[in-house]
């Protein structure tokens, strides 16, 4: 990043504060050490020990999202909260868009559900896009909304309601030719989906302006509350020149379901064998009766590359984590690790 | 067979009876899904450019390749004409696909070639090269702006952007991949 884009990047940091704190959402600064973490069983955390002099060491984890800090003082009663968290992702790729650490900006809304937050998103990237020095192709509101039935109805051709049941589902991404023969009956209904979506929605996505992919079939393991009587769960993707920039719930607080969701988690989790420490009490975390609120956590250097027009990451964040960096890391292997991960 | 996680950029692949090239790997993880990664795949008998989308646990076919000294004899606009160094046999390779490799190949210059099964697959371009200055405009009098730059053209065509203190037929060192100026070289 040169120093010029350091100062527009600062600039539009400063921006996102105004427009929060404008918006009555309290900035808050949760720690990036965490002892516990939400179970998320596609995320590797980084681990570190914390050294005592006077007994066993702790185990604790760079945080991969603010959440687990955000959701308890939602629940604790702060009321609208924001923040600009630096976060870690372990075991990803390191590329265009990926850098082990990275800035999130995550902001949860009490009151508010999921549609009403993409007004909030539209009205932020309004504001911002708008003090540019010149217009910017693709970023424009308002934006695009789809829901995922009809992406797939549209890209797919096919009625993702129907193919609720796995053998329904495997039975279609056969017939598209997007499972591998090698794989029949082996795989599960969220992998079957995400194979068809990737190989055949995502690419075909309308890129022209700001897309928010809405409705996410409620197979998919989250923590988005169902839309009753239906397949669906409230929650959307934000989609920026086919890049994912923003993930939003309206945020599922019913025990049972964090249970079941936690539950299912850990267990995919053992499975791989890396263990990770989780809340026990997170299912608990919200009482009954307690207020509707959503959520939304948005990657902040990706949207500073499509505000300013950068390639890469390493355009717009001082030091990325490069190939070469760990090639050339002097107390690193110089083999590069190939990272296979489930 | 290798595991689609461990194909990188450069990886040899046997697809639908084809021998690819992976010419770019993105990995992906769909909202908070599993890991996929996406290929940019180059079919060396066709030049035809294929996208694919697979989980890091599938299974792909991993083709083994040797290497060959060739000298490079000539292009007439479809195929490039090598020769090899030790039988003295002719071989062409389709330009489809390689469009960029002439701006690094002299004619009479020995390369690496990828074979396969007897089958010439791909060239290696060494990633620095020296190529002489054939176009450049002189630099403007007087211009002491430190870091200024201007576009001069190689002798294979190739135009590339130089400090302003280069002049025509001296030698710089390109790097290939990004093809950009690295020195100029002396002598």
């Amino acid at each position: 990043m040169t120093i010029e884009a350091a100062r527009e990047r600062a600039g539009i940091i400063r921006e996102i504060r105004e427009f929060f704190d404008a918006l009555g959402h309290l900035e808050v600064d949760t720690p990036v050490l965490s002892p516990q973490l939400i179970p998320e069983s596609n995320i590797t955390p980084f681990r570190s020990d914390l050294l005592s002099p006077y007994g066993p060491s702790t185990e604790l984890y760079l945080a991969p999202s603010p959440e687990i800090w955000m959701k308890r003082l939602v629940a604790r009663g702060s009321g609208s909260i924001y923040q600009i968290a630096k976060c870690f992702r372990n075991g990803e790729q390191i590329g265009r868009h990926h850098n082990p650490e990275f800035t999130m900006l995550e902001w949860y809304t009490l009151g508010a559900g999921y549609l009403e937050q993409i007004e909030v998103c539209e009205r932020l990237v309004a504001r911002l896009s708008e003090s540019r020095a010149r217009p910017i192709e693709g970023v424009s509101v308002p934006f695009a909304r789809l829901t995922m039935e009809e992406a797939f109805r549209s890209y797919a051709g096919v009625e993702l309601s129907e193919l609720q049941e796995l053998a329904a589902l495997e039975r279609a991404a056969d017939r598209l030719g997007v499972l591998p023969a090698e794989r029949a009956g082996e795989e599960t209904w969220e992998s079957l989906f995400n194979r068809m979506f990737l190989a055949l929605v995502e690419p075909s996505l309308p890129r022209e302006r700001p897309l928010a992919l809405l409705d996410y079939p409620a197979r998919l393991p989250s923590l988005s509350r169902p839309i009753a009587g239906t397949p669906w769960t409230e929650r959307w993707e934000l989609y920026i020149g086919g890049v994912e920039v923003a993930n939003c719930y309206t945020e599922e607080t019913a025990s049972e379901r964090v249970r079941a969701f936690a539950h299912g988690e850990e267990r995919r989790i053992a499975e791989r064998g890396k263990p990770v420490a989780t809340d026990p009490g997170f299912p608990e975390l919200f009482p009954a009766g307690f207020p509707r609120f959503s959520g939304v956590a948005l990657g902040v250097d990706r949207l500073v590359m499509l505000l300013t027009g950068a390639e890469e990451i390493g355009g717009v964040i001082f030091f990325p984590v490069s190939d070469r960096v760990l090639r050339n890391s002097s107390t690193g292997s110089s083999s590069r690790a190939r990272i296979t991960k489930e | 067979m290798i595991k689609a996680g461990s194909i990188d950029k450069g990886t040899f692949l046997l697809f639908k009876g084809d021998p690819y090239l992976v010419t770019e790997r993105e990995f992906v993880n769909p909202g908070k899904g599993s890991a996929f990664c996406r290929l940019k795949l180059k079919n060396l008998r066709t030049g035809q450019v294929l996208r694919e989308t697979m989980k890091t646990q599938d299974n792909a076919e991993e083709i083994a390749v040797e290497e060959k000294d060739v000298q490079y004899l000539f292009t007439d606009g479809e195929g490039y004409h090598f020769m090899y160094t030790d039988t003295y046999e002719q071989f062409e390779i389709p330009v489809a696909g390689f469009e960029e490799k002439r701006y690094f190949m002299r004619e009479g210059e020995t390369f690496r070639v990828v074979m396969w099964e007897s089958q010439p697959l791909d060239i290696k371009i060494p990633y620095k090269m020296v190529f002489t200055v054939t176009q450049a405009e002189d630099a403007i009098k007087g211009d002491t702006v430190t870091g200024a730059t201007k576009n001069v053209v190689l002798e294979t065509g190739l135009t590339v952007r130089v400090p302003i203190f280069i002049k025509q037929g001296e030698k710089i060192m390109i790097n290939t991949e990004s093809k950009e100026y690295v020195e100029r070289v002396n002598g």
